[in-house]
């Protein structure tokens, strides 16, 4: 049973003290499993997203699917399953995972633009193109936001 | 600047590792606090109540899906005043090492 502390540290027992946070830290980003099927599912959301410009209508009449609101909620989803995973809820992701964070929807966006292009030119088929760019590129980007999230656990 | 406070409840060792660790997130789940901290279930017990009980944590239950029984997952966060007692107690401890530069302190992040 530990006793509790009596009486302040010596100027060498509060610099172990600090150093002992600093290894937790790291023993806690170590200790992590990168959610990989979660941040794929990321990825197979954002596909899914951009393959629904191929049943679109591009022009005077278009109207967005509703794809787009079921996309962010299963995106929510996703995010609270990978919480629940993890067992950790980030208080700070850093800058780099938050840029990160921020291309991802933009990249998406470009990506449905394109296929909508395509998808007026009759060019339907090369969605998959897009599609599949749109898992490639999600996975692989909130791969990299959760690993910067981990780092800036470490700090 | 957090003025800095000696806090010899947050001090007890498990205590300020405890803090150390829930500073850096929002939430953690009891699972992952108790396998960093390598001790056992009791003993985080123990201290999370020290800690509750001085208002520096809360801890919030959930249920869980990957569980068949009536367990449920304990997320545990820092309160704000555990977080502003946490963050004086650091620089108590960092003017005792003679840390000055509080950027080089392996215990700094905010």
């Amino acid at each position: 049973m530990e006793n509790d502390f009596e009486g302040r540290p010596s100027s060498e027992e509060a610099a172990a003290s600090l150093r002992d946070l600093g290894a937790d830290r790291q023993a806690l980003a170590d200790g992590v499993q990168v959610p990989k099927m979660l941040l794929a599912a990321l990825g197979g959301v954002a596909a899914w997203w951009v393959a629904g410009a191929a049943g679109a209508n591009p022009g005077e009449n278009y109207e967005p699917p509703t794809s787009g609101w079921l996309g962010l909620v299963a995106a929510l989803v996703i995010a609270h399953l990978i919480r629940r995973e993890t067992g950790i809820r980030f208080r700070k992701m850093g800058p780099r995972a938050a840029l990160v964070m921020a291309a991802i929807p933009v990249l998406c966006l470009i990506l449905f633009s394109i296929s909508l292009g395509l998808g007026s030119f009759g060019a339907r088929w090369a969605v998959l193109l897009t599609s599949l760019s749109a898992f490639g590129l999600v996975t692989w980007l909130a791969g990299i936001a959760f690993r910067s999230a981990l780092d800036q656990l470490r700090r | 600047m957090t003025k800095a406070q000696f806090d010899d409840l947050i001090h007890a060792p498990v205590r300020l590792r405890i803090c150390g660790l829930l500073r850096q997130v929002e939430q953690m789940d009891f699972a992952v606090l108790r396998d960093t901290l390598d001790v056992s279930d009791a003993t985080l017990s123990k201290h999370l109540k020290t800690l509750a009980e001085a208002g520096y944590v809360s801890l919030s239950k959930a249920a869980s899906v990957s569980r068949s029984d009536a367990r449920r997952l304990t997320w545990i966060s820092l309160t704000p005043a555990g977080r502003n007692a946490f963050g004086a107690h650091l620089r108590a401890l960092q003017e005792i090492a003679g840390i000055t530069d509080y950027t080089q302190s392996p215990g700094r992040r905010d």
